[in-house]
Order: C-alpha cells, then structure tokens, then sequence
C-alpha cells in the first residue's frame, strides 16, 4: 500500500503533467482546476505518508544500478513541504496565469515539476536521483522561456550554470559510485579522504547550485523579471531550496563523514558567508520588486549552507530550519510581489506607491514575511538565524560577524522595499486599485500564517521535523535549540543591528527624501560605487566571465567542428559520389560486358573454393 | 497436405483455363487472390507433418516436401506479395484479355515458388526453379514493349547461364551420391571432400545462384529486369521471385547441402559485402525511380547474404528475418513507384517533385517504407538489420559489423534523395491535377504501411515465432 502511494507521489503529477500538455488551449480552466484538485490530492498523500517508512525497489539497469525509492522521516517532510508548496502556487496560478500567453503550459510544467521533484526526493540510488534531477533543469529551461520569447535568453544562462553544476554533480556521482562500489544512498558513508574531498565537493556544487547559491546564482535576478512570477515564488524561492538543502544535508549527514574538522567544511562555510554578503548588498540597490526579492533568495541560501557547513548539530538543524522557513516567507513575499504586478500591471518601485492602503491583506502578509526574512523575533526567521549564528561563532567570529551584517543589510533592504512599495505617496494612475481575489489571497495568508506560527511554536518543526534528521543525537547537544535562543548576548547582538538598521533606514530616508532612496547613501558611498557600479555591468557575473574567457576554445572548438562537418558534408559525399560515378559509366547496358563480371565473379569463387582442398 | 501448397494453385491454373472466358475473367483476380491468402492463413495453421516424401521417377528422383521455419516464413512473404501483386493488377493492366494472362502467369509462379521452398531435393528443386523463371520471363515481357522485352531478354540470359551451371554441377552431384534428395548429396560431398570435381561442382552451383539472386557482379539483370517489368510485376519480382529462387535457394543448399566450409563463409560474407556497398553507391546514381529501387534491392541482397554468411543461428535468424522484411517494404515501395507512374505517367524522378501534397498517402507511407529500408526504429528494418549487425559482432567479426551499419547510411541518403526529389518541396508545374491511385493500389499500400509499423513496434512476435525456431534446425 505504501509502496503504491510512495509511486502515486511521482506518478499522479507527471500523468497529470502529461496529460493536461496535450489537451487543446481553450480548456484552461479545466487544465486549473485539474492542477489544483492533482496538487490537493497529492499533497493529502504526502500528509498520510509523513511518519511512515517503506523502501520500494524494481532492478533498472542493472550494474548496481536499481529503480529504488526510499521513503523516511526526511524525504517525507521534505516531500510534505514540496507538495504544500505545490498546492498553493498550483491555486495562485489559477487566477494569476489566466489569459497569459503559455498559461496551460506553465500549469502542466508545475505538474511536471513536482513529479520530478518528488522522484529526486525519494530516490535511494545516486543515479535514479540524478535522472529526475536533470529532468527539473529541463523544466526549469521550459518555465523561464514559456511566456515570454525576451525571456530565452535568461532561460540559456539559466540552463548553462544550472547545466555546468549538474555536469559536476554527475561527475561526483561517478567518484562516488566507484570509492563506495555502490549507488545505493543509504549503504553510503563514505571518509573524506583526498578523493572522497573532491567528490564531495562536486556533488556540494550540485547541491548548492540548485539551491541558488554564488557562484551559480546569476540566473536568478534574470529570471526574476522574464520568467512568470509564480516560476520564482514556486522554484527558486521554494523548491529548489528544499530540494537543493535536502541533497546537501543528505550529502554531510549521509553519504561523507562529514566533521568539524573536515577541511571541506571551512569550504562550505566560506561560500555560505560569501553569498550571504554579496547577495544581500546587491539585493540593497534593486528598483524592482522582483529582481531585489531575487538577490534574497541567493542571500539566504548563505545561511543555510553556513549553518550546515559548520558541521555542528545545531548549525545543521539551524540550516534546515533556516530552509524552511526562506520557503515560507520567501514564496510569500513574491507571491505579493505577484499579487501587486497583477493588480497594477508594474513591479517597478519607482512607480509604486502607497499600495498598502488599497491592498490591506496583502500589505500585511508582505509585513510578516519581511519581518521574519529580517530575523525579527518572534518570527520563525529569528529562531533559524540564531541557531546558525550560534554555530557560526562556535566555529569562528568571522563567520559570525558576515551572518549579522547580512542581516543587517537584509533589514535595511526590506525596510527600503516595504516603504517604497506600499507605504508614501500614492501614484495617482492606481487609485482604483483593489485587493486581490481570495484565490490569490489564500496562498500568500496561510505562508503568513505559517511564518507567524514556526515562530511561536518553533519547538515543534525543530524537534519533530529537523531533530530526528541527525539520528542518534536528537536536539540535545550543548544547547536546548527550541524555545527562546538561550545564548541571550546574541539576541541582544541581534536586536541592537535590526535597530541599527531602522535607524539607518530613517536616517536615508531622510537625507534622500523618499523610500526607494533611502539605501542610496550606501550604494554610493566612495567605495562601494564603483563596485557596485560594475556589478551592475555584470562585471563579476560568472556566466559573462565565462563566456568571456570561454572565446578562444570556442574557436578551438569550432574549427574542430568544421573539419569533422567537412569529412561528413564533403569528403563521404566526394568519395561516394566517385564510387557512383564509376558504377555508372561501368554499366552500359552492354550483355557481354555483363556476363565477363559474372564470369570473374565465378573465378573468385572457383578459387576460394579450391583454396579449401 | 504439404503438396496442396504445390497442387491447389497448379490445379487451378487449370481450372480457369477450362472454364468459359466470359465466367472466368472478371473472378481470376479475386481467385488468385483467395489462393494468396489461403496460403498465408495456412502457414499458421499446423497444417502437415514436417516430412512428405512422393516418388516421381522411380527410384532416382524422389519428391521430398518438407517445412520448417525457413520454408514457413517464405511461404508468408509469398502469400502476402502475391496478393499485393494481383490487387495492383487490377489498377494497372486495364485490357481484360492481358489481365487473365497475367493472372494465370501470376498463380505458376506461386506454384513454382512454392515448390521451390518446399521440396528437399534437387532435382526438383531445378524443375520448379525452372518453372517460376520461365512464368516470369513472360510476365516481364507481358505488355510487348521495348523496356519490358529487354529486360526479359537479359533475364532469360542470364538465367540461361545460371541453369547450365547449376545443371551441371546437378549432374555431378548426382553421379556421387547416386541419389537426388538433400541428405544424401550432403553424406556424399562430406565423403568426397577433397574431390576437384566436387568443388568445381559447389563453385558452378553457388555462381548460378548469385547470378539468380543478383548480387553484385552477377547483376547485371536487375535492374532492366525490375525497371521493364510492368509495374506489378516489378512488385512480385523485387520481392519474392528473385528472393525465392535465388536467395533462398543459396541459403536452403548451402545449409543443408554444401555446408558451412571456412572457404564458403568467406566467399558468401565478401559477395554480400560488395553488393551491399556498391550497390548503395549505385543506387544514389540513378535517376529512374524504378532503378533506384533495384540496385537498392541488390545491397539488401546483399545484407542477407552477408547475415547468412556468418554462419551463426543468429545471423541465419537476421538473414531469414531481413527477407521477410524486404518482401515487405521492398513490395511497398514498387506499389508507391507504380501509383505515382499511374498518377504522373513518369518513371524519372528528375521530372517529378512536390507529390507528397498531392498523393499524401502514397507519400508518408513510402517514407514508412523508405525508412524501415534503412533501419530506421521503429520500423521493423530496424530490427532485422540490428539482429544482422549483432549477429556479426558476437561471430567476431567486428569488420563486417562497421561495414553493414556504415553503408545503412548510404541506404538512408538514397532513400532520402528519392523522397527530396518525389514528394517533398513545392508541387511543379503540371501536376495540379495529380491525385492518389485508385482502391487496387491504395489497399496494398495502407496494409504494408502498417504491417511494417506494426512489426516493428511488435517485432518479438514474428521474430520469437519464425526467426529464432532456427535454432533448433542448428
């Protein structure tokens, strides 16, 4: 019974998927409402399945290569939160995709995409994960460019860095395979030795890069304002970081043995801290609502790849915790973000305005969840935050010190985009704006709703979903991490930098007269001009480097092409056409000429067959 | 039981012949037909025990008639291109009186085919080789014009030459084993194997059937032969004639006769390979549709050969599988070519273009055709020449195995070249009021369309029934 469930998880959508691409335009409500009942359903099994085990497997390809699903306390609550996440933009894009260009496309994508992210969740073996892994790059390409054709280009880039990750991921598949001498994940432990450091490095970037993170981020802000809006909200706000934060907790916790004292993990905190830091300051200096939400989300997969590199219970259950929590008010805040474009047609903030009298509810999802993307206590993002800046200063101040100015910068940004949103002057072209239909409402509440509850009761998703992810040592360690952070200097510390911020916020505001500006005073401090202004050219975007540095092999590789296009195109066709042309000229019709061929061909025979005597 | 397969279609040669004319001709089609598809549905009855020997001449030449896989599977393609045969008939030889004709030559060939595959002795294997040459001499002459007279003229050459070799080399065989059936013959050339005179015997023998199978060099024929015929001669010719009394007796008396000598592998596996290749090559020379489709049906020939020749269970089941095939999309093929002959009144593909607007049918299905020739999945080409070059590899023979998939692109560039130049592009000047062929033409196409889909998507079904079972003649 499980087993069957646990292939109607992966099974329902992709059918569903499937189906609904090939029904005709016209019935894209039904497309809909089939995508919300499919979502309904599949997120109820996912709810039956939470809590239960089973380990379903058929032999694939053989070579120890075998169809394996498994299903236990992790990939359950990760499949759980996938198909909640799943159900509510399938129900947002009901109204939001109406009458857009690719909408019944985009719907059988979403389909799609949960089946595939489903699969990947359950899998057991590294190379059944790796097949539904890259059939969600293939949906990722799909789902940018489907509306637009501008959007193509960001979808290319997208592919590329998504692509170039995936190929290092395979690569440490392999390595992996080969030192453990299976592809089955939970026969898989292995040390982080010379080889063991570069395969778990390859796979980390597989991990990471799904999950948003520099140096495979620059996709993402592209993305943000081509593809459809509830692309962002579904898959780089949401998905793709559980699935990206699952892989790589599954690749510390599981597959390495994964330590402290494992040189690999200053690696993962050192990137963790990076992205935590460029992301956010780019996120400052955003004029759109889209764009600056999307720097967030590169943002605040820092902390979760901080608190899992630094390898320490806590930092990991803070990480998770962490991971969960961006998914909720992440996809709330471009959910609002949604609901603002849908009803003035614009993301751009120099347009908007005083929004948050007109449209109340979502102003006040929009508050919750910047608030708590903020660390604000007593809002979930508070409780993640602390525990991974706890870890990060049991393992070094530096760490610690790059988590709380990003939180810093996090505030003021968020402070910035909430003013210049829906605070200020009205512009005067939307005074008939009204709030959102209750579909669209719906979504963006309940993740409100959620952010506001893991805050209060952040004992329950802390002990009854992350703590039983470690095994054997639950959630006591040297800290108790539910309920209120029990390091007090670091709330304090926490407090004073959101004050900090307010303050700073107050101060731009002042100085430069108006929401939007109110960080211009940073962006164009002496410094931090210049680098930002190259930012802004793309200077440091790693898909532009590479395509600037890749030129010459590209040529390299084109000539190659060429030669290799000219033994096809010319040289077979010259022979071939040699060969013709004297079989033609050779046949003349002529009956002797005829039968003297035949007559040596019977001389070859009459030899060959003597030669046997 | 087994002769019936032998004597129905004699006897009612007979028959019609007796019978008034004006009773008789507008049912010949349909009664030739019936017998096609009694002798395909029968081939999956359990009709006969496997062995039925009569006697003739006495004691010298006895009448061994027997089945396995092998006579099973060229009874099928026989049934089934008759019949495609006779439909076409009726679309494209409009005189009554030539139609009866060409009927009754239809129903001896059968007989004669037939009788090739069944018997197991030589003699009689000559009689009924003789029988299915001289009824498709005259079949291929049947409209008196130059083309068709050329082409039966060199065909009766050359099988003239073919007979004096393999008459002699009969004569022989028969003076050292003193008896015609296979068993014996076979007992005799193992005993005598040294024997010069056998050899040169096994050598006249192979040659006459390579010049009847038309592999390269001994083809000159071909395709003066396939290109004068009337169009639904071409049809029985390219896919069951040549097949029967050439391919198929190669195969049936290097089995079961001369056996599998190092020198007889060899010499197979190299004619194959020649005409494989070369007759690709010349297949893109041509620019007579109906030429094309012969020199592609000598490298076919040649794929079989080549199959055979390795000498495994599993190359005899590609080569047995891959003639099955041909009969099938080679059938279909020279259908397409004669309704476009009908509905254009052209052979040269040079003047033609744009057809497939016009004749959509006639169009996706040879391009069915077309690519199952080239073994395109999922057609069921594919199959059999995926068996050929699997069955080549696991004989160790790497070499032929490259070959045999290199030269499926030449096959491939010519069939395109031929779809390029038919169908596709914008329909020329002249050809507005071209439209499909009539139902006599439309039905064998529809039915080989599909039996070539469906074989290839159901390709175990025949193949675990047919093919392989040829293991057990090992």
């Amino acid at each position: 019974m499980i087993e069957r469930l646990i292939l109607w998880m992966i099974g329902a959508p992709l059918l569903g998927g499937i189906v609904l691409l090939c029904l005709p335009r016209r019935l894209q409500a039904f497309k809909s409402l089939v995508s919300v009942l499919l979502t309904a359903l599949t997120m109820g099994t996912a709810a039956y399945l939470y809590g239960k085990e089973a380990l379903f497997t058929i032999p694939w390809t053989g070579f120890g290569i075998e169809f394996s699903l498994r299903l236990y306390h992790f990939s359950a609550l990760i499949l759980a939160c996938v198909s909640v996440f799943a159900f509510l933009i399938a129900l947002y894009c009901s109204v939001f995709m109406r009458g857009k260009k690719g909408a019944g496309l985009f719907i059988s994508y979403v389909l799609l995409t949960l089946a595939m992210v489903d699969g990947a969740v359950l899998s057991n073996n590294l190379v059944v994960f790796l097949f539904f892994w890259e059939s969600l790059l293939i949906l990722l390409f799909t789902m940018i460019a489907v509306e637009k054709k501008s959007a193509f280009s960001a979808a290319v880039k997208a592919f590329i860095l998504v692509g170039i990750s995936d190929v290092c991921l395979m690569v440490g598949i392999a390595i992996a395979g080969y030192l453990a001498g299976t592809f089955d994940m939970s026969q898989m432990h292995l040390p982080l030795d010379v080889m063991g450091s570069v395969a778990f490095m390859l796979l980390v970037i597989g991990a990471i890069a799904k999950a948003g993170s520099m140096p495979f981020h620059s996709w993402i802000p592209d993305a943000a304002t081509e593809a459809p809006l509830p692309f962002m909200a579904l898959l780089p706000a949401a998905i793709e970081k559980l699935l990206g934060i699952y892989f790589l907790v599954r690749i510390c916790n599981d597959l390495f043995q994964f330590t402290p004292a494992s040189g690999v993990s200053i690696a993962l905190m050192v990137i963790g801290a990076c992205t935590i830091i460029f992301a956010v300051m780019m996120a400052l200096i955003q004029k759109d609502f889209k764009r600056l939400l999307s720097y967030h989300a590169i943002s605040q997969v820092g902390y979760m790849i901080l608190g899992i590199g630094t390898a320490l219970p806590i930092g990991i259950i803070g990480g998770l915790f962490h991971m969960l929590n961006n998914a909720l008010y992440k996809s709330c805040l471009f959910l609002s973000g949604g609901a603002v474009e849908h009803q003035t047609g614009t993301t751009n903030l120099e347009k908007l305005g005083g929004l948050g009298r007109k449209m109340p509810v979502t102003f006040i999802c929009f508050t919750v969840a910047a608030v708590s993307i903020s660390g604000v206590p007593p809002f979930n993002g508070f409780f993640s935050k602390e525990l991974v800046y706890d870890a990060a200063l049991e393992r070094g101040v530096i760490f610690y010190l790059a988590a709380v100015i990003g939180s810093f910068f996090t505030a003021a940004s968020f402070l910035k985009l909430g003013h210049a949103a829906f605070l200020g002057p009205l512009n005067t072209a939307y005074s008939k704006v009204k709030e959102v239909s209750w579909r669209m409402a719906l979504p963006m509440v309940v993740l409100a709703g959620l952010c506001i509850a893991f805050g209060l009761w952040n004992a329950l998703p802390i002990n009854t979903f992350f703590a039983p992810v470690l095994g054997g040592e639950p959630a006591g360690g040297h800290h108790a991490m539910a309920g209120f952070p029990a390091n007090t200097k670091l709330v304090l510390i926490t407090v004073v930098v959101l004050i900090c911020a307010l303050i700073n916020h107050i101060f731009g505001v002042q100085s430069r007269g108006s929401g939007l500006k109110a960080a211009d005073h940073i962006h164009y401090a002496p410094v931090l001009k210049d680098i930002y202004e190259r930012a802004e050219r793309r200077f440091f975007d790693p898909f532009d480097i590479g395509l600037k540095s890749i030129g010459w092999f590209s040529r390299a590789l084109w000539m190659c092409d060429r030669g290799i296009d000219w033994i096809y195109d010319v040289g077979t066709v010259r022979i071939s056409a040699f060969g013709t042309r004297i079989l033609k000229r050779s046949h003349t019709g002529n009956y002797a000429l005829y039968l003297v061929w035949s007559i040596i061909g019977m001389g070859f025979v009459v030899f060959f067959i003597l030669r046997g005597r | 039981m087994l002769s019936l397969f032998i004597i129905l279609p004699l006897a009612i040669t007979v028959i019609v012949n007796i019978l008034p004319k004006k009773m008789v001709y507008p049912l010949i089609g349909a009664v030739v037909g019936m017998v096609a598809l009694v002798q395909m549905a029968a081939v999956f009855l359990p009709v006969s025990q496997p062995l039925e020997i009569m006697r003739s001449l006495g004691e010298l030449v006895r009448w061994d008639l027997a089945v396995d896989s092998l006579t099973l599977v060229m009874l099928l393609s026989i049934g089934v291109v008759v019949a495609v045969t006779v439909l076409a008939g009726t679309q494209l030889i409009k005189d009554k009186e030539q139609y009866f004709q060409f009927a009754n030559l239809v129903l001896l060939t059968l007989t004669g085919m037939n009788g090739v595959v069944l018997v197991r002795d030589i003699f009689s294997l000559y009689v009924f080789l003789e029988i299915t040459g001289v009824a498709s001499f005259i079949l291929i002459a049947l409209q008196k014009d130059s083309d068709g007279l050329e082409g039966a003229f060199k065909y009766i050459l050359f099988s003239a030459v073919a007979t004096i070799f393999m008459l002699s080399a009969i004569g022989i065989f028969i003076m050292s084993a003193g008896g015609t059936s296979f068993g014996a013959i076979q007992a005799a050339l193992q005993a005598s194997s040294g024997n010069i005179m056998v050899l040169l015997a096994i050598a006249a023998f192979m040659t006459g059937l390579f010049m009847k199978s038309g592999l390269m060099p001994f083809h000159g024929w071909v395709p003066d032969a396939y290109e004068g015929a009337p169009a639904p001669v071409s049809v029985m010719l390219a896919g069951v004639v040549t097949k029967a009394v050439g391919v198929y007796t190669l195969l049936r008396v290097v089995y079961s006769v001369i056996g599998f000598t190092p020198q007889v592998k060899m010499i197979l596996m190299g004619f194959g390979v020649i005409s494989i290749v070369l007759g690709a090559l010349a297949a893109l020379g041509q620019t007579n549709l109906k030429r094309l489709l012969a020199y592609s049906s000598i490298s076919q020939v040649g794929y079989i050969v080549l199959s055979f020749g390795c000498g495994t269970a599993l190359g005899f089941a590609g080569a047995l599988f891959h003639m099955f095939n041909h009969a099938l999309f080679k059938s279909l093929l020279f259908v397409n070519s004669a309704s476009i002959e009908k509905a254009t009144g052209l052979k040269d593909m040079e003047r033609m273009g744009g057809l497939g607007s016009k004749m959509p049918l006639t169009g996706l299905s040879a391009g069915i055709g077309a690519l199952s020739t080239a073994g395109i999945p999922p057609f069921s080409g594919f199959w059999s020449k995926l068996v050929i070059v699997v069955a080549l590899w696991q004989a160790g023979l790497p070499v032929y195995a490259v070959i045999a998939v290199l030269a499926s692109v030449l096959t491939l560039a010519y069939m395109l070249m031929f779809q390029r130049k038919v169908f596709w592009g914008k329909t020329l000047e002249g050809f507005q009021q071209v439209r499909e062929a009539g139902f006599g033409l439309m039905v064998p196409t529809i039915v080989l369309a599909l039996a070539i889909v469906g074989l290839g998507i159901g390709f175990p079904l025949l193949f675990n029934t047919f093919m392989l079972p040829v293991d057990r003649l090992w």
